[in-house]
Protein backbone atom coordinates (compact mmCIF):
# COMPACT_ATOMS: atom_id res chain seq x y z
CA UNK A 1 0.00 0.00 0.00
CA UNK A 2 2.45 2.50 0.97
CA UNK A 3 4.54 1.57 -2.49
CA UNK A 4 1.53 2.46 -4.31
CA UNK A 5 0.52 5.37 -2.41
CA UNK A 6 4.42 6.45 -3.04
CA UNK A 7 3.91 5.74 -6.94
CA UNK A 8 0.35 8.14 -6.68
CA UNK A 9 2.05 10.98 -5.36
CA UNK A 10 5.28 10.57 -8.04
CA UNK A 11 2.67 10.47 -10.85
CA UNK A 12 0.89 13.39 -9.35
CA UNK A 13 4.11 14.67 -9.25
CA UNK A 14 5.11 14.39 -12.69
CA UNK A 15 1.69 15.71 -13.91
CA UNK A 16 1.68 18.57 -12.22
CA UNK A 17 5.05 19.36 -14.04
CA UNK A 18 3.35 18.92 -16.94
CA UNK A 19 0.25 21.27 -16.20
CA UNK A 20 3.08 23.90 -15.00
CA UNK A 21 4.93 23.18 -18.59
CA UNK A 22 1.29 23.21 -20.70
CA UNK A 23 0.35 26.40 -19.03
CA UNK A 24 3.66 28.28 -19.60
CA UNK A 25 3.78 27.08 -22.60
CA UNK A 26 0.41 27.81 -23.80
CA UNK A 27 0.90 31.26 -22.64
CA UNK A 28 4.09 31.48 -24.40
CA UNK A 29 3.55 30.34 -27.75
CA UNK A 30 -0.10 29.63 -27.69
CA UNK A 31 -2.09 30.50 -31.16
CA UNK A 32 -5.19 30.74 -28.17
CA UNK A 33 -5.22 29.70 -24.21
CA UNK A 34 -9.01 30.17 -22.64
CA UNK A 35 -8.11 29.95 -18.68
CA UNK A 36 -11.47 28.88 -16.46
CA UNK A 37 -11.87 29.16 -12.96
CA UNK A 38 -14.73 27.70 -10.87
CA UNK A 39 -15.18 28.21 -6.92
CA UNK A 40 -18.16 26.06 -5.67
CA UNK A 41 -19.73 26.14 -2.03
CA UNK A 42 -22.09 23.44 -1.24
CA UNK A 43 -24.49 21.89 2.33
CA UNK A 44 -26.45 19.02 2.65
CA UNK A 45 -28.68 17.65 5.12
CA UNK A 46 -27.19 14.29 4.64
CA UNK A 47 -25.24 14.18 8.29
CA UNK A 48 -24.90 18.53 7.99
CA UNK A 49 -22.21 17.83 5.54
CA UNK A 50 -20.78 21.22 3.64
CA UNK A 51 -17.89 21.08 1.12
CA UNK A 52 -15.85 23.98 -0.97
CA UNK A 53 -13.97 23.43 -4.27
CA UNK A 54 -11.85 25.41 -6.76
CA UNK A 55 -11.13 24.04 -10.40
CA UNK A 56 -8.83 25.46 -12.57
CA UNK A 57 -8.39 24.96 -16.10
CA UNK A 58 -5.85 25.96 -18.99
CA UNK A 59 -6.82 25.01 -22.64
CA UNK A 60 -6.22 26.23 -26.18
CA UNK A 61 -4.14 25.63 -29.56
CA UNK A 62 -0.83 25.38 -29.49
CA UNK A 63 1.50 25.17 -33.07
CA UNK A 64 1.28 22.81 -35.55
CA UNK A 65 -2.54 21.91 -35.07
CA UNK A 66 -2.16 20.83 -30.97
CA UNK A 67 -4.37 21.33 -28.40
CA UNK A 68 -3.87 21.52 -24.72
CA UNK A 69 -6.11 20.71 -21.97
CA UNK A 70 -5.31 21.01 -18.02
CA UNK A 71 -7.18 20.89 -15.06
CA UNK A 72 -6.52 21.13 -11.81
CA UNK A 73 -9.08 20.67 -8.53
CA UNK A 74 -8.77 21.43 -4.71
CA UNK A 75 -12.14 20.24 -2.92
CA UNK A 76 -12.30 19.50 0.84
CA UNK A 77 -15.90 17.80 2.44
CA UNK A 78 -16.79 17.38 5.97
CA UNK A 79 -17.47 14.13 5.82
CA UNK A 80 -15.67 11.83 3.90
CA UNK A 81 -17.59 8.75 3.71
CA UNK A 82 -20.18 10.66 2.10
CA UNK A 83 -20.22 11.05 -2.31
CA UNK A 84 -22.18 14.39 -2.22
CA UNK A 85 -21.02 17.06 -4.64
CA UNK A 86 -18.96 14.17 -5.74
CA UNK A 87 -20.16 14.57 -9.36
CA UNK A 88 -16.57 14.48 -10.95
CA UNK A 89 -14.14 15.64 -8.68
CA UNK A 90 -12.02 14.54 -5.89
CA UNK A 91 -12.18 15.97 -2.19
CA UNK A 92 -9.36 14.96 -0.77
CA UNK A 93 -7.94 18.25 0.80
CA UNK A 94 -5.40 19.12 -1.29
CA UNK A 95 -4.48 20.20 -4.91
CA UNK A 96 -4.48 17.61 -7.66
CA UNK A 97 -3.86 17.35 -11.20
CA UNK A 98 -6.85 15.89 -12.92
CA UNK A 99 -5.85 16.23 -16.59
CA UNK A 100 -3.43 17.31 -18.36
CA UNK A 101 -3.34 16.19 -21.93
CA UNK A 102 -1.92 16.70 -25.36
CA UNK A 103 -3.55 16.07 -28.42
CA UNK A 104 -4.42 16.15 -32.24
CA UNK A 105 -7.07 15.93 -34.71
CA UNK A 106 -6.55 14.88 -38.22
CA UNK A 107 -9.76 15.05 -40.85
CA UNK A 108 -8.81 13.10 -43.67
CA UNK A 109 -11.63 13.59 -45.90
CA UNK A 110 -14.65 13.20 -43.97
CA UNK A 111 -12.68 10.74 -41.45
CA UNK A 112 -11.83 11.34 -38.33
CA UNK A 113 -8.25 10.29 -36.18
CA UNK A 114 -7.25 11.85 -32.86
CA UNK A 115 -4.63 11.15 -30.84
CA UNK A 116 -4.32 12.35 -27.51
CA UNK A 117 -1.45 11.70 -25.08
CA UNK A 118 -1.27 12.25 -21.30
CA UNK A 119 -3.01 12.19 -18.05
CA UNK A 120 -6.74 12.31 -18.72
CA UNK A 121 -10.37 10.41 -17.81
CA UNK A 122 -10.91 6.89 -18.43
CA UNK A 123 -12.75 6.85 -21.60
CA UNK A 124 -15.28 4.62 -20.65
CA UNK A 125 -18.86 5.27 -21.55
CA UNK A 126 -20.14 8.97 -20.52
CA UNK A 127 -17.09 9.89 -19.02
CA UNK A 128 -16.15 13.41 -19.65
CA UNK A 129 -15.81 16.20 -17.03
CA UNK A 130 -18.23 18.16 -18.40
CA UNK A 131 -20.71 14.94 -18.89
CA UNK A 132 -21.09 15.19 -14.74
CA UNK A 133 -19.96 18.40 -13.43
CA UNK A 134 -22.49 21.22 -13.31
CA UNK A 135 -24.85 19.43 -15.47
CA UNK A 136 -27.06 19.98 -12.16
CA UNK A 137 -26.58 16.75 -10.74
CA UNK A 138 -24.48 17.13 -7.23
CA UNK A 139 -23.33 13.04 -6.99
CA UNK A 140 -21.99 10.82 -9.15
CA UNK A 141 -23.90 7.97 -10.46
CA UNK A 142 -23.83 4.64 -8.00
CA UNK A 143 -21.91 2.89 -10.68
CA UNK A 144 -19.74 5.53 -10.96
CA UNK A 145 -18.47 6.61 -7.95
CA UNK A 146 -14.95 5.37 -5.44
CA UNK A 147 -15.80 2.31 -3.52
CA UNK A 148 -19.03 1.33 -4.79
CA UNK A 149 -16.95 -1.78 -6.79
CA UNK A 150 -17.37 -1.24 -9.80
CA UNK A 151 -15.96 2.27 -12.11
CA UNK A 152 -14.89 6.17 -10.48
CA UNK A 153 -15.65 9.08 -12.35
CA UNK A 154 -12.16 9.70 -10.27
CA UNK A 155 -10.39 7.09 -12.72
CA UNK A 156 -7.31 9.00 -14.61
CA UNK A 157 -5.09 7.62 -17.41
CA UNK A 158 -1.73 7.71 -17.71
CA UNK A 159 -1.42 6.91 -21.51
CA UNK A 160 -2.53 7.45 -24.90
CA UNK A 161 -5.84 7.28 -26.70
CA UNK A 162 -6.61 6.73 -29.91
CA UNK A 163 -9.96 7.61 -32.03
CA UNK A 164 -10.19 6.55 -35.61
CA UNK A 165 -13.61 6.35 -38.10
CA UNK A 166 -16.39 8.62 -39.41
CA UNK A 167 -18.32 10.95 -37.14
CA UNK A 168 -21.51 8.47 -37.63
CA UNK A 169 -19.20 5.66 -36.27
CA UNK A 170 -15.85 5.80 -34.34
CA UNK A 171 -13.95 3.59 -32.83
CA UNK A 172 -11.61 4.41 -29.65
CA UNK A 173 -8.75 2.87 -27.77
CA UNK A 174 -6.95 3.52 -24.83
CA UNK A 175 -3.95 2.03 -23.05
CA UNK A 176 -1.82 3.20 -20.14
CA UNK A 177 -1.23 3.40 -16.35
CA UNK A 178 -3.95 4.22 -13.81
CA UNK A 179 -3.09 7.50 -12.50
CA UNK A 180 -6.37 7.96 -10.62
CA UNK A 181 -7.48 10.43 -7.56
CA UNK A 182 -10.08 10.26 -4.75
CA UNK A 183 -10.61 7.19 -2.36
CA UNK A 184 -10.47 4.30 -4.95
CA UNK A 185 -6.65 4.28 -6.63
CA UNK A 186 -6.23 1.02 -8.93
CA UNK A 187 -2.78 -0.55 -8.12
CA UNK A 188 -0.51 -0.28 -10.72
CA UNK A 189 -0.71 -1.84 -13.68
CA UNK A 190 -1.76 -2.35 -17.82
CA UNK A 191 -5.13 -0.30 -18.74
CA UNK A 192 -7.16 -1.07 -21.82
CA UNK A 193 -10.30 0.38 -22.69
CA UNK A 194 -11.96 0.01 -26.18
CA UNK A 195 -15.40 2.10 -27.37
CA UNK A 196 -17.46 2.08 -29.92
CA UNK A 197 -19.64 4.72 -30.73
CA UNK A 198 -22.58 5.44 -32.87
CA UNK A 199 -24.68 8.81 -34.13
CA UNK A 200 -27.75 8.72 -35.71
CA UNK A 201 -30.36 11.60 -35.96
CA UNK A 202 -30.72 12.58 -32.16
CA UNK A 203 -29.18 9.43 -30.44
CA UNK A 204 -25.72 8.71 -29.52
CA UNK A 205 -25.01 5.18 -28.78
CA UNK A 206 -21.57 3.75 -27.38
CA UNK A 207 -20.31 0.24 -26.25
CA UNK A 208 -17.14 0.09 -23.83
CA UNK A 209 -15.08 -2.22 -22.76
CA UNK A 210 -12.19 -1.95 -19.84
CA UNK A 211 -9.91 -4.08 -18.66
CA UNK A 212 -7.60 -2.72 -15.82
CA UNK A 213 -5.96 -3.28 -11.80
CA UNK A 214 -8.38 -3.41 -9.05
CA UNK A 215 -8.89 -0.49 -6.66
CA UNK A 216 -8.78 -2.70 -3.28
CA UNK A 217 -5.38 -4.82 -1.44
CA UNK A 218 -3.84 -7.39 -3.70
CA UNK A 219 -4.67 -9.62 -0.34
CA UNK A 220 -8.31 -9.07 -0.75
CA UNK A 221 -9.00 -8.34 -4.40
CA UNK A 222 -7.01 -11.14 -7.20
CA UNK A 223 -6.78 -11.29 -10.89
CA UNK A 224 -8.31 -8.43 -12.95
CA UNK A 225 -11.06 -5.90 -13.29
CA UNK A 226 -13.20 -5.99 -16.04
CA UNK A 227 -16.37 -4.11 -17.08
CA UNK A 228 -18.37 -3.92 -20.04
CA UNK A 229 -20.86 -0.96 -20.40
CA UNK A 230 -23.48 0.28 -23.18
CA UNK A 231 -24.41 4.07 -22.89
CA UNK A 232 -27.09 5.82 -24.95
CA UNK A 233 -27.70 10.17 -25.46
CA UNK A 234 -30.68 11.89 -26.86
CA UNK A 235 -31.41 15.18 -27.04
CA UNK A 236 -33.74 17.36 -28.84
CA UNK A 237 -35.73 20.11 -28.18
CA UNK A 238 -34.10 21.22 -24.89
CA UNK A 239 -34.49 17.84 -23.53
CA UNK A 240 -31.18 15.50 -22.66
CA UNK A 241 -31.62 12.15 -22.36
CA UNK A 242 -29.12 9.63 -21.14
CA UNK A 243 -28.38 6.47 -19.59
CA UNK A 244 -25.70 3.77 -18.59
CA UNK A 245 -25.67 0.20 -17.91
CA UNK A 246 -21.89 -1.37 -16.81
CA UNK A 247 -21.65 -4.79 -15.84
CA UNK A 248 -18.42 -7.00 -15.05
CA UNK A 249 -16.37 -7.83 -11.91
CA UNK A 250 -14.17 -5.67 -9.49
CA UNK A 251 -12.00 -8.49 -9.24
CA UNK A 252 -11.97 -12.41 -9.51
CA UNK A 253 -15.08 -13.55 -7.77
CA UNK A 254 -17.81 -11.01 -7.28
CA UNK A 255 -19.79 -9.30 -9.68
CA UNK A 256 -21.27 -5.30 -9.89
CA UNK A 257 -23.72 -4.27 -12.18
CA UNK A 258 -25.36 -1.20 -12.54
CA UNK A 259 -27.08 1.56 -14.28
CA UNK A 260 -28.64 5.18 -14.44
CA UNK A 261 -31.04 7.36 -16.48
CA UNK A 262 -31.67 10.94 -16.59
CA UNK A 263 -33.09 13.54 -18.24
CA UNK A 264 -31.87 17.13 -18.17
CA UNK A 265 -34.20 19.75 -19.53
CA UNK A 266 -34.32 23.44 -20.68
CA UNK A 267 -37.05 24.42 -22.61
CA UNK A 268 -37.49 27.95 -23.66
CA UNK A 269 -40.12 28.26 -21.14
CA UNK A 270 -37.70 27.87 -18.87
CA UNK A 271 -35.63 30.58 -18.88
CA UNK A 272 -32.99 30.10 -16.30
CA UNK A 273 -33.49 27.17 -15.12
CA UNK A 274 -32.51 23.54 -16.07
CA UNK A 275 -34.65 20.59 -14.39
CA UNK A 276 -32.59 17.42 -13.70
CA UNK A 277 -34.06 14.17 -13.00
CA UNK A 278 -32.28 10.62 -12.03
CA UNK A 279 -33.46 7.36 -11.54
CA UNK A 280 -30.05 4.27 -10.85
CA UNK A 281 -29.97 1.16 -8.76
CA UNK A 282 -26.33 -0.45 -7.89
CA UNK A 283 -25.86 -4.18 -7.01
CA UNK A 284 -22.99 -5.68 -5.97
CA UNK A 285 -23.11 -9.44 -5.88
CA UNK A 286 -20.83 -11.18 -3.59
CA UNK A 287 -21.31 -13.63 -0.37
CA UNK A 288 -24.25 -11.87 1.67
CA UNK A 289 -22.47 -10.59 4.49
CA UNK A 290 -20.63 -7.48 1.95
CA UNK A 291 -23.51 -7.46 -0.86
CA UNK A 292 -24.45 -4.32 -1.60
CA UNK A 293 -27.96 -3.22 -2.88
CA UNK A 294 -29.07 0.33 -3.83
CA UNK A 295 -31.58 2.46 -4.99
CA UNK A 296 -31.87 5.69 -5.57
CA UNK A 297 -33.64 8.79 -7.42
CA UNK A 298 -32.48 12.34 -7.88
CA UNK A 299 -34.77 15.38 -9.28
CA UNK A 300 -33.21 18.65 -8.73
CA UNK A 301 -32.47 21.89 -11.05
CA UNK A 302 -29.75 23.80 -12.62
CA UNK A 303 -30.50 27.66 -12.01
CA UNK A 304 -28.48 30.28 -13.57
CA UNK A 305 -28.63 33.32 -10.77
CA UNK A 306 -26.62 35.55 -12.93
CA UNK A 307 -24.32 35.48 -15.73
CA UNK A 308 -20.99 34.05 -13.70
CA UNK A 309 -23.16 32.69 -10.91
CA UNK A 310 -25.54 29.24 -10.92
CA UNK A 311 -27.20 27.16 -8.15
CA UNK A 312 -28.24 23.46 -8.24
CA UNK A 313 -30.41 21.61 -6.05
CA UNK A 314 -31.22 18.19 -5.41
CA UNK A 315 -33.76 16.17 -3.83
CA UNK A 316 -32.51 12.48 -3.07
CA UNK A 317 -34.36 9.22 -1.84
CA UNK A 318 -32.03 6.30 -1.61
CA UNK A 319 -32.65 2.61 -0.64
CA UNK A 320 -30.51 -0.11 0.06
CA UNK A 321 -26.96 -0.70 1.72
CA UNK A 322 -25.12 2.91 1.25
CA UNK A 323 -27.92 5.03 2.29
CA UNK A 324 -26.37 6.25 5.70
CA UNK A 325 -28.02 9.04 5.70
CA UNK A 326 -31.63 7.97 6.72
CA UNK A 327 -32.29 7.57 2.86
CA UNK A 328 -32.90 11.05 2.46
CA UNK A 329 -31.47 14.04 1.13
CA UNK A 330 -31.24 17.97 0.26
CA UNK A 331 -28.23 19.11 -1.24
CA UNK A 332 -27.50 22.78 -2.51
CA UNK A 333 -24.09 23.85 -4.23
CA UNK A 334 -23.61 27.35 -5.59
CA UNK A 335 -20.78 27.97 -7.95
CA UNK A 336 -18.82 30.91 -9.32
CA UNK A 337 -17.44 30.92 -12.70
CA UNK A 338 -14.63 33.10 -14.56
CA UNK A 339 -13.15 32.38 -18.20
CA UNK A 340 -10.57 34.41 -19.88
CA UNK A 341 -9.50 34.17 -23.48
CA UNK A 342 -6.06 34.39 -25.05
CA UNK A 343 -5.52 34.93 -28.76
CA UNK A 344 -2.24 35.48 -30.76
CA UNK A 345 -2.30 35.43 -34.25
CA UNK B 1 -12.73 16.11 -66.55
CA UNK B 2 -9.82 18.55 -65.95
CA UNK B 3 -10.86 20.64 -68.93
CA UNK B 4 -14.18 20.81 -67.56
CA UNK B 5 -12.65 22.30 -64.24
CA UNK B 6 -10.35 24.92 -65.90
CA UNK B 7 -13.22 26.28 -68.27
CA UNK B 8 -15.89 26.61 -64.66
CA UNK B 9 -12.65 28.33 -63.07
CA UNK B 10 -12.24 30.44 -65.94
CA UNK B 11 -15.95 31.18 -65.94
CA UNK B 12 -15.77 31.91 -62.53
CA UNK B 13 -13.05 34.55 -62.70
CA UNK B 14 -14.71 36.73 -65.54
CA UNK B 15 -17.90 36.90 -63.41
CA UNK B 16 -16.21 38.07 -60.46
CA UNK B 17 -14.26 40.33 -63.05
CA UNK B 18 -18.10 41.57 -64.20
CA UNK B 19 -19.59 41.96 -60.85
CA UNK B 20 -16.63 43.93 -59.85
CA UNK B 21 -16.81 45.79 -62.48
CA UNK B 22 -20.45 46.90 -62.00
CA UNK B 23 -19.50 48.86 -59.16
CA UNK B 24 -16.26 50.78 -60.16
CA UNK B 25 -17.02 53.59 -57.43
CA UNK B 26 -17.13 51.13 -54.36
CA UNK B 27 -14.45 51.62 -51.91
CA UNK B 28 -13.78 50.75 -48.42
CA UNK B 29 -15.57 52.08 -45.19
CA UNK B 30 -13.25 52.65 -42.26
CA UNK B 31 -14.32 53.40 -38.64
CA UNK B 32 -13.63 52.63 -35.14
CA UNK B 33 -15.93 51.98 -32.74
CA UNK B 34 -15.99 52.70 -28.89
CA UNK B 35 -17.39 52.66 -25.57
CA UNK B 36 -16.84 55.48 -23.48
CA UNK B 37 -12.72 55.47 -23.81
CA UNK B 38 -12.47 51.71 -24.71
CA UNK B 39 -12.20 49.72 -27.92
CA UNK B 40 -15.24 48.21 -27.98
CA UNK B 41 -14.29 45.05 -29.85
CA UNK B 42 -17.06 42.44 -31.70
CA UNK B 43 -19.32 45.54 -32.08
CA UNK B 44 -20.87 45.41 -35.18
CA UNK B 45 -21.66 48.33 -37.76
CA UNK B 46 -23.58 47.95 -40.85
CA UNK B 47 -25.00 50.01 -43.73
CA UNK B 48 -28.78 49.36 -44.65
CA UNK B 49 -29.12 48.76 -48.29
CA UNK B 50 -31.91 45.89 -48.26
CA UNK B 51 -32.26 46.60 -52.10
CA UNK B 52 -28.71 45.76 -52.48
CA UNK B 53 -27.80 43.02 -54.95
CA UNK B 54 -27.04 39.54 -53.57
CA UNK B 55 -23.62 37.89 -53.00
CA UNK B 56 -22.41 35.23 -55.83
CA UNK B 57 -19.90 34.25 -52.68
CA UNK B 58 -20.64 30.36 -51.88
CA UNK B 59 -17.62 30.76 -49.47
CA UNK B 60 -19.65 28.34 -46.44
CA UNK B 61 -20.11 30.82 -43.35
CA UNK B 62 -18.74 28.71 -39.99
CA UNK B 63 -19.41 29.07 -36.52
CA UNK B 64 -16.93 26.54 -35.23
CA UNK B 65 -16.48 24.99 -31.39
CA UNK B 66 -13.48 24.51 -30.64
CA UNK B 67 -11.47 24.41 -27.34
CA UNK B 68 -14.95 24.51 -25.33
CA UNK B 69 -15.97 27.99 -27.18
CA UNK B 70 -17.76 29.26 -30.05
CA UNK B 71 -15.48 31.04 -32.97
CA UNK B 72 -15.86 33.84 -33.73
CA UNK B 73 -17.66 35.14 -31.19
CA UNK B 74 -19.89 37.27 -32.76
CA UNK B 75 -20.88 36.67 -36.46
CA UNK B 76 -22.45 39.05 -39.06
CA UNK B 77 -24.51 37.83 -41.44
CA UNK B 78 -26.73 38.37 -44.45
CA UNK B 79 -30.11 37.38 -44.22
CA UNK B 80 -31.21 34.40 -45.92
CA UNK B 81 -27.00 32.89 -45.00
CA UNK B 82 -26.93 29.35 -43.97
CA UNK B 83 -24.47 28.66 -41.14
CA UNK B 84 -22.61 25.89 -40.62
CA UNK B 85 -22.09 24.85 -36.71
CA UNK B 86 -19.11 21.96 -37.02
CA UNK B 87 -18.15 20.67 -33.38
CA UNK B 88 -13.99 20.73 -33.71
CA UNK B 89 -13.89 19.29 -30.00
CA UNK B 90 -13.45 15.40 -28.44
CA UNK B 91 -16.41 15.99 -26.21
CA UNK B 92 -20.12 16.65 -26.97
CA UNK B 93 -21.87 19.96 -28.33
CA UNK B 94 -24.96 20.95 -28.60
CA UNK B 95 -25.99 23.95 -30.23
CA UNK B 96 -29.56 25.86 -29.54
CA UNK B 97 -30.94 30.01 -29.53
CA UNK B 98 -33.83 30.01 -27.29
CA UNK B 99 -34.38 33.46 -27.23
CA UNK B 100 -34.78 35.66 -29.87
CA UNK B 101 -33.88 35.79 -33.82
CA UNK B 102 -33.44 32.67 -34.86
CA UNK B 103 -34.92 29.89 -32.61
CA UNK B 104 -33.70 26.52 -33.14
CA UNK B 105 -32.07 23.53 -31.06
CA UNK B 106 -29.22 21.02 -33.31
CA UNK B 107 -29.37 18.73 -30.78
CA UNK B 108 -26.23 17.27 -29.08
CA UNK B 109 -23.48 15.89 -32.05
CA UNK B 110 -19.82 14.50 -31.43
CA UNK B 111 -16.83 15.42 -33.34
CA UNK B 112 -16.21 15.82 -37.14
CA UNK B 113 -20.30 16.26 -37.00
CA UNK B 114 -21.45 19.37 -38.77
CA UNK B 115 -25.04 21.00 -38.86
CA UNK B 116 -26.95 23.86 -40.31
CA UNK B 117 -28.79 26.62 -39.73
CA UNK B 118 -30.50 28.93 -42.05
CA UNK B 119 -31.16 32.90 -40.61
CA UNK B 120 -33.94 33.62 -42.70
CA UNK B 121 -34.72 36.74 -41.13
CA UNK B 122 -32.98 39.68 -39.57
CA UNK B 123 -32.17 40.47 -35.80
CA UNK B 124 -30.18 39.12 -33.24
CA UNK B 125 -29.47 35.11 -32.04
CA UNK B 126 -27.95 34.43 -28.85
CA UNK B 127 -25.99 30.78 -29.32
CA UNK B 128 -25.62 28.55 -26.49
CA UNK B 129 -24.17 25.25 -25.79
CA UNK B 130 -26.47 22.95 -22.94
CA UNK B 131 -23.38 21.03 -22.04
CA UNK B 132 -21.13 23.85 -21.34
CA UNK B 133 -23.08 26.77 -20.04
CA UNK B 134 -19.47 28.72 -20.66
CA UNK B 135 -20.30 28.50 -24.50
CA UNK B 136 -21.88 31.59 -25.80
CA UNK B 137 -21.77 33.53 -29.27
CA UNK B 138 -23.86 35.78 -30.88
CA UNK B 139 -24.93 35.80 -34.38
CA UNK B 140 -26.86 39.22 -35.91
CA UNK B 141 -28.18 38.50 -39.42
CA UNK B 142 -28.59 42.08 -41.04
CA UNK B 143 -30.86 42.49 -44.82
CA UNK B 144 -27.63 44.20 -46.04
CA UNK B 145 -24.32 43.09 -47.85
CA UNK B 146 -22.40 45.61 -45.97
CA UNK B 147 -21.39 44.99 -42.77
CA UNK B 148 -18.18 44.80 -40.26
CA UNK B 149 -17.27 43.24 -37.32
CA UNK B 150 -14.81 45.64 -34.84
CA UNK B 151 -11.43 44.38 -33.71
CA UNK B 152 -9.63 44.11 -30.59
CA UNK B 153 -8.27 47.71 -31.59
CA UNK B 154 -12.24 49.05 -32.10
CA UNK B 155 -11.41 49.08 -36.05
CA UNK B 156 -13.98 47.95 -38.67
CA UNK B 157 -13.51 47.94 -42.50
CA UNK B 158 -17.03 47.57 -44.36
CA UNK B 159 -15.66 46.24 -47.89
CA UNK B 160 -16.64 47.73 -51.01
CA UNK B 161 -19.47 50.26 -50.52
CA UNK B 162 -20.91 52.15 -53.54
CA UNK B 163 -21.23 55.37 -53.63
CA UNK B 164 -24.61 56.99 -51.63
CA UNK B 165 -25.76 58.26 -48.04
CA UNK B 166 -26.89 55.59 -45.90
CA UNK B 167 -28.46 55.04 -42.55
CA UNK B 168 -25.92 53.16 -40.35
CA UNK B 169 -27.01 50.69 -37.26
CA UNK B 170 -24.33 50.01 -34.68
CA UNK B 171 -24.70 46.63 -31.96
CA UNK B 172 -22.91 45.55 -29.54
CA UNK B 173 -23.78 42.86 -26.44
CA UNK B 174 -25.23 44.59 -23.44
CA UNK B 175 -25.81 47.95 -24.96
CA UNK B 176 -28.44 49.84 -26.89
CA UNK B 177 -28.39 49.93 -30.71
CA UNK B 178 -27.34 53.09 -32.34
CA UNK B 179 -28.02 54.05 -35.60
CA UNK B 180 -27.02 56.96 -37.89
CA UNK B 181 -26.11 58.03 -41.23
CA UNK B 182 -22.99 57.72 -43.31
CA UNK B 183 -22.17 59.10 -46.50
CA UNK B 184 -19.25 58.27 -49.31
CA UNK B 185 -18.45 62.02 -49.37
CA UNK B 186 -17.49 62.31 -46.04
CA UNK B 187 -13.73 61.84 -45.85
CA UNK B 188 -13.23 61.12 -42.40
CA UNK B 189 -13.33 57.43 -40.89
CA UNK B 190 -16.77 56.37 -39.49
CA UNK B 191 -16.87 56.70 -35.46
CA UNK B 192 -19.43 54.47 -34.24
CA UNK B 193 -19.34 55.40 -29.69
CA UNK B 194 -21.46 54.39 -26.73
CA UNK B 195 -21.51 56.57 -24.44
Amino acid sequence: MALTIAQNDMTTTVAALILAWAIQAGAASAQSLTTEAAVTTGVSTAEHISAGAVQLRGFGDLKRGIRFFTEAAWAARSDQESDVFGAAYPYSNRMQVIEAYGERLFRPGNAILAVRAGRYRTPFGISSGSDHAYTGFLRAPLIRYDGNFALSNNFLEHGADLVAGVPRLTVEASIGRPGDVGSAVRRPGLDTVVRIQSFVGPFIAGLSHIQTSPYLPQSFARGHSVFTGVDLRMMRDGVQLRGEWITGRPFDGPKTSGWYADAIVHRIAMGPVSAVARIEGLDYDTVPAFALHARRQTIGARVLLLDALSAQINLIHQTGERAQYGGNALDVGVTYSLRHDFHHD
Amino acid sequence: MQVIRAAAGIGAALMALTLRAAAPDASDLHGTARAGTRAASNAVVWLEAPDAPRSTDRHPVVLDQRNLAFSPHVLVIRVGTTVDFPNSDRVFHNVFSFRDGKVFDLGMYPVGALKHVTFDRPGLSRIFCNIHPGMAAYVMAVDSPYFAVADQSGAFTIAEVPPGTYPYRAWRAGAPQLAGSWSSASTVPLSVAWP
